[in-house]
């Protein structure tokens, strides 16, 4: 949800005042479940596989610090925003600490993906003699994980408009079809550009890529897709073109992640597996069942909320 | 400031300002739904005027404690991962579970703010509800996977080595029941005095009086109880101290020598270096009697512990007696307000409005007070004789800059959130009823 924000910041200024409206309208009633995703992904990560975890958050603390900081920045403008007693002036603060942290929270996200890909992380044998630079802030800070980050951003940017297409106006639904189109055109740039950072510079992951045909199979048909997915665009077909747009991007994350499945962490040194030291099966038993439960009381009313409000228009009942 | 210090200066500050976030969005929708109860039953329009302006409170809190909480969850990694690679899988069960409660919240209260005039009127109040029970359990599980750091168990300890994981056993550890009772009522007495208190304010300064008034009336309900309630909470959490963390019994207690009949100190001067306090009150035999429940119990003294176990004794000790003390206050407060039930003329002198309006901050003083008791005093340890923190702690380098960033957001963020509740207030203040 958060996400959608994206379209707004992209637009130019004569529109802003009507897809501002579409944008907050749509995230008003899920926002302030949003911020919960993150919290369970992290518990996962931190009970069932604390090795993995533990390099991660230690490698990457810089740029997860700064995800940090956009989350926490573009949740409170949000909601200082809808709900500051007075609307003056500070609306326009609120506005733009929104569109910044939104911006930056997925580049940094995908930075941090980017990174753990890159084969750049090093594991010193003495942390206490590292060199803070190369240890903590160059395995990041190069154009590999930063066009990943702007890829990630793009992807983002892409589902939000075909998503906003059904919750818009006949007016804004041009407007969200030209920007979903130019966000689709830069998608695909900047996956040829991450493509081609990786293959020059010699990365593993990019060779092993190239190597694997299911990845391969995986981006070129999400490609094909694209050709159903205008159709359905074009003719109006709301949950069709959901559907296509959310598996265009399934297939390219699992492209990206199935490559070297479990082997998800790349270091100088070699890999780090997902499944290294994770934790006993009791604990991921006590953790599977909480989940279940929690997904058994969460979804219905997640569902009911979202048809209550008819936030999404799909669960709208024909009249 | 060492990397270890800034770290745990990182940690104490966030913490100290999402405990507050926390329990005001915890606590606060039991305040909108009495509320919003009484609109219902009594059309007067007063309680819907104050039940929507608490909702928006509540909704800024509410977000405010996620983003915090959400930094924490981070943090507990970021700052501590050789903590996090070991405690993670073992209470990862309450925080797992903490998770679906906290969705529960906030999809319940999606349904609350945006249910007006489109729900049934009794679906929408239980949404309401169902805010607060979630918000309460969430808090409960949280504080259950800091009970688990004083009192670790659900697993086996050999050679430096976690095994025989159990995470039932480590959720359920023998702690978290004491703990979590102590900081609920707390919790509930902090919120309940500010919330009271700031609306006092606005009756001590005539400003809308009779709307200020009903909602001083439900806030400080809630706080009085919890208040007087909270004296046998404490004495629970001071026994299981005394059974499972002597070292920290007598760090709070600043007690440096082993005895019998181990005398009560109030107030005092801590010298660590002498191993002394001066100008205190003694009450003989009292800390033997509070901690074991017999008058001649043996209490042991800090000196019979190596110098490398001891938790620092002045800030413990200080912060002890100043939550022992703000908490008799507000038990002394709830009884006066008690009183003035039966006898209403107190309620038409200012001073009475001055008196709760100047206890605004003192619930949560005295509720970081103990949340310092709490984590200073289980120091040098991260996990209780298992895991000290200083092993712990992250091994990248300064970690002062992030401090500083910290210090920065929060700063921010708590100006911030005041200066939207006077803009609330305000307004509050210039409805039509």
């Amino acid at each position: 949800m958060p996400i959608l924000a994206r379209a707004y910041w992209i637009s130019s200024a004569d529109h802003k005042k009507s897809i501002k409206k579409t944008v907050y309208s749509v995230l008003g009633p899920v926002w302030e479940a949003n911020h919960i995703w993150i919290i369970i992904l992290i518990v996962i990560l931190w009970i069932a596989f604390p090795v993995f975890y533990n390099v991660i958050i230690i490698y990457l603390h810089i740029p997860l610090t700064l995800v940090l900081l956009g989350i926490t920045l573009r949740g409170v403008a949000f909601v200082f925003r809808h709900y500051d007693a007075v609307k003056d002036n500070s609306q326009k603060l609120y506005d733009r600490m929104f569109e910044f942290s939104c911006l930056v929270t997925p580049i940094f996200l995908g930075m941090a993906f980017g990174t753990l890909i890159s084969g750049n992380i090093i594991i010193p044998d003495d942390p206490a003699t590292a060199n803070f630079a190369d240890v903590y802030i160059h395995p990041w800070l190069q154009p590999f994980p930063i066009l990943a980050g702007c890829f990630f951003s793009a992807l983002c940017v892409f589902l939000s408009a075909t998503f906003l297409i059904g919750e818009a106006t006949e007016y804004e639904k041009r407007m969200y079809m030209r920007k979903a189109g130019i966000a689709t055109f830069v998608v695909v740039v900047l996956g040829m550009a991450v493509l081609l950072t990786g293959y020059l510079e010699d990365m593993k992951f990019i060779s092993d890529f190239l190597d694997n045909y299911y990845a391969l199979g995986a981006v070129a048909l999400s490609g094909l897709l694209l050709f159903p997915l205008w159709r359905s665009i074009k003719r109006g077909h709301t949950v069709t073109c959901r559907f296509f747009a959310g598996l265009q991007v399934i297939l390219i994350l699992w492209a990206a992640v199935g490559t070297h499945f479990p082997n998800l962490i790349i270091t100088k040194t070699g890999p780090v597996s997902l499944l290294e030291g994770r934790a006993p099966d009791s604990v991921i038993d006590v953790l599977g069942i909480s989940l279940i439960i929690g997904g058994l009381l969460i979804i219905p009313g997640l569902f009911h909320l979202l048809k209550s409000f008819k936030m999404i228009k799909i669960l709208e009942e024909k009249e | 400031m060492d990397n270890l210090d800034a770290a745990r200066m990182q940690m104490a500050f966030t913490l100290i300002f999402h405990i507050v976030f926390a329990c005001i969005g915890m606590v606060m929708p039991f305040f909108m739904v009495i509320s919003h109860y009484k609109w219902l039953k009594t059309k007067n329009p007063i309680f819907l005027t104050l039940t929507k302006s608490w909702q928006k409170g509540v909704a800024i809190f509410f977000v405010t404690g996620a983003v915090s909480g959400t930094a924490l969850s981070f943090e507990l990694g970021l700052l501590w991962p050789k903590f996090m690679i070991h405690a993670g899988p073992i209470i990862g069960m309450p925080f797992s579970l903490e998770g679906a409660a906290f969705f529960i919240e906030a999809v319940a209260l999606g349904f609350y703010l945006y249910g007006w005039n489109k729900l049934d009127e009794k679906f929408h109040l239980i949404t309401g509800i169902i805010v607060g029970m979630s918000g309460i359990l969430s808090g409960i599980l949280v504080v259950s996977a800091n009970s688990w750091m004083n009192a670790p168990s659900g697993f086996d300890y050999i050679n430096g080595e976690f095994l025989n994981i159990d995470p039932v056993k480590a959720f359920l550890n023998p702690a978290w029941f004491t703990q979590a009772l102590h900081m609920t009522l707390a919790a509930f007495a902090a919120t309940s005095f500010a919330v009271a208190g700031i609306h006092a304010w606005q009756i001590y300064k005539n400003r809308n009086t009779p709307l200020h008034k009903e909602a001083f009336k439900i806030a400080i309900l809630f706080g009085a109880i919890a208040a007087l309630l909270q004296p046998l909470s404490g004495d629970l959490s001071a026994k299981d101290i005394a059974q499972r963390q002597p070292a920290k019994l007598a760090a709070l207690e600043a007690h440096y020598k082993t005895e019998r009949g181990a005398p009560l100190y109030i107030g005092g001067i801590v010298n660590e270096e002498k191993g002394e306090v001066t100008h205190k009150i003694e009450i003989p035999k009292a800390l033997s009697f509070l901690s074991f429940g017999d008058f001649n119990a043996e209490v042991k003294g800090l000196n019979d512990f190596p110098e490398e176990d001891r938790p620092p004794v002045a800030i413990t000790h200080y912060a002890f007696q100043m939550m022992v003390g703000l908490g008799t206050l507000l038990m002394f407060s709830a009884v006066v307000y008690f009183i003035s039930i039966k006898k209403k003329h107190w309620q038409d002198k200012k001073r009475y409005w001055l008196y709760f309006a100047l206890l605004s901050p003192v619930g949560f003083l005295a509720l970081e007070s103990g949340w310092i008791v709490t984590e200073v005093g289980r120091q040098p340890w991260i996990i209780h004789n298992v895991m000290r923190t200083k092993d712990a702690v992250t091994p990248m380098p300064g970690m002062i800059y992030s401090f500083y960033m910290y210090v920065v957001l929060y700063a921010t963020l708590s100006i911030a959130v005041t200066w939207l509740m006077a803009r609330q207030i305000k307004a509050l203040n210039h409805t039509k009823l």
